[in-house]
């Protein structure tokens, strides 16, 4: 028979990272994370998602051992986190915003130090190094100094770093951040091919990306954690439905159409970026009626229809939600 | 357990130590600084052999080579070279980089330590002792001195030592200070009037002027001068000696009025310092050299990256 506790112990196993009131304050005036609670799932691509100065950044360096926490503890695969938590560490594959790296080294030399900081033996390290390399697109370059890389080549070359010693988790810190369209989609690619085997946590403001690749969630504001869940919990929250008509016309028309939509039950209207008007329908009231009769408005307006887009910002609009509820909770938060 | 197997796992065990320690032995010694040390402290070297080559004996033309390391100017970059490792622009990429793997603190502490040591040791032996040698073996118009193998070993720890504790001065400062160059202008006040803080203390043995002034007499000395029981018998004077220099120390720290003042030990000639006892001067240095590293491993410990 399987007894309560044991039932609590099997869950923690099946979590990489477990965070309790984890709590973070520099120099007595700062609070950089506020009592957090965060449970990610084992083999799921977590994203941590906030604005800029949030926490995400102290989290992972908290869960990395980088700072020390002022209360709460963390834990990594159900070992605690810290300064000489070297098991922890060697769990952890972690890629830091725009990377610092060792300008005076070359590729194959900076991969070759980590592999060795790693205790990674010789003939494990150098074919895990070629086969990285091949793999971020390094290969031209292993001739060049890092100083002489571009920042996505560094990003690249950080990406390669945090996977020398094969980590069951990986941390990535803004990974897209300075990157062209091309290496960015690369990155995106890596990471939903990585979550496969591995944990992926990956922290970011960039709500496209964490909508492409995350299957879970968590949202940071001022330090808290104000929802943690799946990708699918985020989006329910989502309690309106909104719609963004692109039209052609005269802006007087747009204006004046935007009244005549608001007037309708149930339905609010916008003018956003001159020619395009955002809708959003309450809680309750069809879809396809309202629609249906604010294309009705359109089409008796002076105005022409170019297209129509619906829940492509879900994740951007409950993500707003949030925070914006999380402001107005005030003291109760 | 055979002893490849134990080799090995020894070797992966250290594997970390010896590749950040190798690291940063290549990123000195390609740094400008190392460089142009190394060549001034070699035009130096030469300068002075060439300009007292007919008029110091031995003894005190070595003495004069060390002068450079002990005094004036080569503390300047010794300390610059210690305190640059875990302060500064260099914490960032230090955390990226290293000390999110699985290193603990002080095996990185260590390493770079470590790494500085060899590297401000190396640079100085290089130089010094060919220098040594070609004093010892040409043939020179001044007359023959009593120089004693045993003696430049023994003067060549001591300013070796002195070095190492500089190293680890620069280390514990910077550690603390964060700040490189805040570090640098801490240690210049500090080791500049040295001599007048360790007078303070009744410590003057041990200020670099007073030891170089003692090179020249530890030079001449040899190994078997001495009996076995004399030797012992020094030897706990010594001891005694530097009991009371420790507790003299720890009383004007922390305000107690000090003991008054011992007869004088006989190797001393008149406050001349014309020698020093080898094994006070290796505590003196060695337990301040322990006591940084240690010191500055806890406050890297207890530190945020």
């Amino acid at each position: 028979m399987t007894t309560r506790s044991s039932v609590g112990e099997e869950l923690k196993m099946d979590l990489a990272i477990r965070t309790e009131h984890l709590t973070k304050i520099y120099s007595q005036r700062l609070i950089a994370v506020n009592d957090m609670n965060l449970e990610v799932p084992r083999g799921s691509v977590f994203g941590l998602l906030g604005p800029n100065g949030a926490g995400k950044t102290t989290t992972l360096r908290l869960l990395l051992g980088l700072q020390r926490p002022t209360a709460g503890q963390a834990q990594v695969f159900g070992k605690s986190c810290g300064p000489n938590a070297v098991g922890v560490r060697s769990q952890i594959g972690y890629l830091p915003t725009n990377p610092k790296l060792p300008g005076n080294l070359r590729p194959i030399e900076y991969l070759d130090l980590l592999g060795r900081l790693s205790r990674l033996p010789g003939e494990v390290r150098k074919p895990r190094i070629s086969a990285l390399l091949r793999s971020v697109g390094l290969l031209g370059a292993t001739g060049q100094r890092i100083q002489t890389f571009s920042t996505g080549m560094c990003t690249r070359l950080g990406i390669a770093a945090s996977l020398v010693a094969d980590p069951p988790l990986l941390l990535w810190d803004e990974p897209t951040a300075g990157l062209d369209p091309s290496a960015r989609r690369f990155t995106l690619e890596l990471i939903r091919e990585l979550g496969k085997t591995k944990t992926v946590v990956v922290a970011t403001h960039i709500l496209s990306d964490i909508d492409q690749i995350c299957d879970h969630l968590g949202v940071m504001h001022e330090g808290r954690m104000i929802f943690t869940g799946s990708m699918q919990d985020m989006k329910q929250r989502l309690r309106r439905h909104d719609f963004t008509l692109e039209l052609e016309g005269a802006a007087e028309d747009v204006r004046r159409l935007s009244h005549e939509v608001a007037n309708l039950e149930g339905i609010d209207a916008m003018v956003d970026t001159g020619q395009a008007l955002l809708v959003r329908i309450a809680d309750g009231r069809s879809r396809s009626r309202s629609l249906a009769d604010i294309l009705k408005l359109v089409d008796a307006s002076n105005l022409s229809l170019q297209a129509i887009h619906s829940g492509q910002n879900a994740t951007e609009n409950a993500y707003l939600q949030l925070l914006q509820e999380d402001e107005a909770h005030g003291f109760h938060r | 357990m055979d002893s490849t197997a134990k080799t090995s796992k020894i070797g992966t065990r250290m594997m970390p130590y010896m590749a950040i320690l190798r690291h940063d032995m290549k990123t000195l010694w390609c740094s400008r600084l190392v460089r142009l040390w190394l060549g001034a402290t070699a035009l130096l070297t030469l300068l002075l052999v060439g300009s007292n080559w007919s008029n110091f004996q031995d003894g005190t033309l070595i003495a004069s080579l060390l002068f450079p390391y002990l005094v004036f100017p080569w503390f300047f970059v010794v300390v610059v070279l210690g305190v640059t490792p875990v302060s500064g622009s260099r914490t960032e990429t230090l955390a990226d980089g290293i000390l999110c793997r699985p290193v603990s603190r002080f095996e990185y502490l260590l390493a770079t330590w470590s790494a500085r040591v060899v590297l401000v040791l190396s640079v100085y032996l290089v130089v010094i002792i060919p220098a040594i040698v070609l004093v010892i073996l040409a043939k020179r118009p001044v007359p023959e001195d009593t120089v004693t193998v045993y003696g430049i070993v023994t003067a060549l720890c001591v300013v070796g030592l002195v070095l190492t504790f500089l190293v680890s001065l620069g280390f514990l400062t910077g550690t603390l200070l964060r700040k490189p160059l805040l570090a640098v202008v801490v240690l210049i006040f500090v080791w500049y009037p040295i001599g007048l803080i360790l007078s303070f203390f009744s410590l003057e043995e041990f200020s670099p002027i007073s030891l170089n002034r003692a090179i020249s007499t530890q030079l001449r000395h040899s190994w078997r001068e001495t009996d076995a029981e004399a030797k012992d018998n020094a030897n706990v004077q010594d001891a005694d000696v530097f009991t009371d220099q420790v507790t003299n120390f720890f009383s004007v720290l922390s305000g107690v009025q000090p003991k008054p003042k011992a007869s004088k030990p006989d190797f001393f000639e008149g406050e001349k310092f014309d020698d020093f006892s080898l094994f006070r001067v290796t505590l003196g240095y060695g337990l301040p050299t322990i006591a940084s590293v240690i010191l500055a491993s806890l406050c890297f410990y207890w530190r945020d990256m």
